[in-house]
């Protein structure tokens, strides 16, 4: 019925995390960064409604859980922002490389 | 007897009781030691009468067991060991005694007695010792209180370089002990006396190794008991109080050379090389100290010279299979050279300099030191009816039985010499005019005196025990049960007798006609060099200084820059490296969440892709 | 057998790389932003491709929307003129890019070693209406559960918001 292999979805997943993963490891902007990590959870969700269709038991379940991974998602975009801004408001600054409390 | 080793525990008890509770004590910590060593003495004496009726005594213990080598340890009461217990706890019973008044005043009083009380006990351990091991401990230790003690007044500079000199110039020979110890394991199988005694008479033992390691552990004597070429720490080791160079000189550091060599007597005898070598050491030793004596100033150098001269001679006894000649010397030099030593501290304490040169006309101010001082003279000098007349007679009889001529003639010498700058001490210090600034001269406090009339008595009467006309007790009992130690006493021709008593006589009368009737002129050397050569002891020192200590000092400055330039360089390019490694490892804690998830993930990275490369093995 | 679906697939994943692709490379964080809304557009789709309606429209609402919306306001907050890489950390995104490009390599073996059988399946059939009974009935305690997740997430924000106001305001 479809003409479309999971590897495809798969390998589309990869690439999607690859560049979210590149740009956590990378960007100066905190923001960016938060944003990358989406991409990555995105990239994951993919994979789950892909398995939920093309794996060995097709089944509902992998769509309800890119469901509650959005809802976490969601929820940790919410709290990341939160902190922030309570990091801008003591640092002035939104880049990553200038947060190293945890040397000192 | 079984409790013979409780002796040497007296002393160190001495010193670690004083060591902790010294300051409190002040002074009277001198009561401390002196009660301490006085039971030691008494123990002592009482161990040398048991030892008289019965055998020797030996108690061991194992002490290490390695494969199947036992090292045990223990002590042992022979004739000789019982002898010399209470010849060292004797004397350092005095010198105990003598240093209350001597050191009086002395802000590290305390100090001193401890260290008087680990001298003694490392002495007392020492001749108590069944094996070369144990003797090999308490030998070092006996180094180390000597370094201790002679470097007492470790704010002079030259105690300092004396007591390091002391300490290096034994261990020289120390090393000379350790490695004939070593070789004599190493064909024995043994550290017991007995056993090397066994093995040695019955043949175990090639007679070429036998001759190595008696020379090598020679060497050891040589270096403790000054003999030449090692002889140049003692001299310099006056520096220390005069107590010490008593206790130093009669009893313990320089015996204990003596010691060993008679201890291992029938090792030496199995050689007849090692036994020309050390006949032939001490009589150079003999003559060439007793001549360097002749010129000395320093009242004290004169007697270190002196007991150098006369550790010589017991060599020479030794050497010329003479046990008991050489035994008996130690034995009545020890007590006539410890009154000697503490007769001239009495003299240095009253007029404060030890120049002979400024002495003079003390004999009507010093009343009782000067008849002791004459005592201890008379009887270093080999006058009939003194002790050293006989022990002294009983070496040259062994010298001229033992085939040697040129010794016997040497020593006959060498007699000659000590008769002669013992009385011209004597005369230079006693007699003529006093000197002005000798105003508030004082006779010594009795705490001194006494233990000098004691050591006069006994070199008077000491020389009795073994005398050729009322019996020869003390070379009787010595070699009792032992043949290998010789015959106890050795029938000489008579004309020794007085050739001795004729030599050490021209000696004095010499003396005097120089010193002290001054009807000869004092520059009778005549030659200046030859004074000159003599004053500054043959240059040994200086050549010392020359050669070896240049070599040496060469030698050390080469690994000196290896030291500097590769060791340290190593060391430092190690620190480097691991210096720069933590740099980088701190430089890595940036704090910083997103660089640390980075290094995490490139990790993850990497062991992902060789885990797909491996296929999942390693 | 190029399929309509297939081309289907093939434009919407293109969109969703360009999209991650523009979002690493552009400067200006606000481009950033709308590329990724590009690429989150672009997975809604792919997921209905996938037979799976409901998540697509959830994506769009939540990603898309909510998500998206949020960071611009977490951008246009912030100081976001800055946008200069720092020095010195090419270093770090060369052994990024090589790690990531390793991994990728990985996990690309794994993938293309995949073979699932194509099983049949009705995810298609009143999709909205199986997600809802799924939920209502065997994750109805993991729902529940992400509301109160929801809940903590949102007071913790505004303590997290709020707290620093206060002592701000205590200080000035």
């Amino acid at each position: 019925m479809s003409g479309v292999p999971a590897s495809a979805f798969l390998s589309l997943a990869l690439i999607l995390f690859c560049i979210g993963l590149y740009g956590a490891l990378t960007k100066r902007n905190t923001v960016i960064v938060l944003v990358s990590i989406e991409l990555m959870l995105n990239a994951v969700n993919i994979n789950l409604v892909t398995f939920s269709k093309y794996g060995m038991m097709p089944n509902i379940t992998g769509q309800v859980f890119a469901l509650f991974a959005m809802s976490v998602a969601a929820a940790e975009a919410a709290v990341g922002l939160a902190i922030l801004f309570a990091l801008y408001r003591n640092k002035k600054s939104v880049n990553i490389d200038e947060m190293d409390a945890m040397k000192n | 007897m079984e409790n013979a080793w409780i002796i040497p525990l007296f002393p160190l008890l001495s010193f670690l009781f004083l060591l902790l509770f010294g300051k409190r004590f002040k002074e009277s910590s001198a009561y401390v030691g002196m009660l301490l060593t006085f039971a030691s003495l008494v123990y002592s004496l009482l161990v040398l009468f048991e030892r008289f009726s019965s055998p020797t005594y030996k108690q061991e213990g194992v002490w290490l067991t390695i494969g199947d080598v036992q090292l045990t340890a223990g002590f042992e009461v022979n004739q000789l060991n019982a002898l010399m217990l209470v010849i060292v706890s004797l004397v350092s019973f005095l010198v105990h005694t003598y240093s209350k008044g001597y050191m009086h005043g002395e802000e590290r009083f305390p100090v001193f007695y401890a260290y008087l009380g680990l001298f003694t006990f490392a002495m007392l351990g020492l001749v108590l010792s069944p094996n070369l091991l144990q003797t090999y401990f308490f030998w070092e230790l006996v180094g180390v209180g000597s370094f201790l003690l002679i470097g007492f007044y470790f704010y002079k500079d030259e105690a300092k370089a004396a007591a390091k000199k002391a300490f290096i110039m034994t261990r020289i020979g120390d090393v000379g002990l350790l490695i004939g110890m070593i070789l004599l394991f190493w064909q024995v199988g043994s550290f017991e006396y007995d056993a090397i005694f066994a093995a040695v008479a019955a043949g175990e033992v090639a007679q070429g190794m036998i001759t190595l390691t008696a020379i090598l552990i020679f060497i050891g004597a040589v270096g403790k008991s000054g003999q030449f070429p090692l002889h140049t720490w003692l001299p310099d080791a006056m520096e220390g109080p005069t107590p010490v160079s008593a206790l130093i000189h009669a009893a313990t550091m320089v015996a204990a050379g003596v010691y060993l060599v008679a201890a291992l007597f029938p090792l030496f005898t199995a050689s007849d090389v090692a036994l020309t070598t050390i006949a032939v050491i001490g009589a150079i030793t003999a003559i060439f100290a007793a001549s360097i004596g002749l010129v000395q100033t320093d009242i004290k150098r004169v007697l270190a010279y002196s007991t150098v001269s006369q550790l010589g001679y017991m060599m020479l006894a030794l050497g010329s299979a003479g046990y008991v000649a050489g035994v008996f010397h130690l034995m009545t030099h020890a007590f006539f050279k410890a009154l000697l030593f503490l007769a001239a501290g009495s003299v240095i304490h009253a007029v404060h300099t030890q120049n002979i040169e400024e002495m003079g006309g003390l004999w009507k101010k010093l009343r009782v030191t000067g008849p002791l001082f004459l005592i201890g003279t008379l009887a270093i000098s080999g006058v009939p009816l003194f002790s050293g007349f006989f022990s002294k007679d009983e070496i040259l009889i062994a010298a001229w039985e033992g085939g040697h001529p040129i010794l016997f003639l040497l020593a006959v010498i060498a007699a000659f010499f000590t008769a002669f700058y013992m009385f011209r001490l004597f005369f230079m210090v006693f007699t003529g005019k006093s000197r002005s600034e000798m105003k508030n001269v004082h006779e010594s406090p009795s705490l001194m005196t006494l233990p000098m009339i004691v050591l006069a008595v006994l070199a008077v009467v000491s020389g009795y025990v073994n005398t050729p006309w009322f019996g020869t007790f003390l070379g009787d009992w010595l070699v009792e049960g032992n043949e290998a130690l010789g015959h106890g006493h050795v029938e000489g021709p008579a004309w020794i007798m007085i050739v001795a008593t004729v030599v050490s006589l021209a000696g004095i009368y010499l003396s005097w006609l120089i010193y002290g009737k001054k009807s000869l002129s004092r520059n009778w050397l005549g030659a200046q060099t030859l004074y000159k050569v003599l004053y500054n002891k043959y240059y040994i020192d200086e050549f010392y200084s020359m050669t070896i200590v240049k070599v040496t000092k060469g030698f050390s400055h080469f690994l000196r820059y290896i030291d500097t330039y590769l060791v340290e360089g190593i060391v430092l390019g190690v620190t480097a490296f691991v210096q720069t490694l933590g740099r980088l490892g701190a430089k890595l804690q940036t704090g910083q969440v997103q660089t640390y998830s980075a290094v995490a993930f490139i990790g993850l990275a990497i062991l992902m892709v060789i885990f797909a490369l491996t296929g999942g093995y390693l | 057998m190029m399929s309509g679906e297939f081309i289907a697939f093939m434009g919407i994943a293109l969109v969703a790389v360009i999209g991650g692709v523009l979002l690493l490379n552009l400067s200006n964080v606000m481009h950033m932003m709308v590329a990724l809304v590009f690429t989150f557009v672009s997975i809604a789709g792919i997921y209905v491709l996938l037979s799976a309606e409901f998540v697509a429209a959830v994506q769009i609402l939540i990603y898309a929307g909510a998500i998206t919306i949020i960071m611009l306001f977490g951008i246009m907050l912030t100081r976001h003129e800055d946008t200069s890489e720092a020095p010195g950390s090419s270093w770090r995104k060369f052994a990024v890019f090589l790690g990531v490009l390793g991994f990728a390599a990985v996990l690309y073996f794994g993938i293309y070693n995949l073979d699932l059988p194509q099983m049949e399946n009705t995810l298609h059939e009143k999709n909205t209406m199986q997600i809802g009974e799924a939920l209502y009935s065997k994750f109805v305690i993991p729902f529940e559960l992400t509301s109160v997740l929801l809940l903590v997430a949102l007071i913790g924000s505004i303590m997290l918001a709020k707290k620093d106001d206060e002592k701000e305001g205590d200080k000035e």
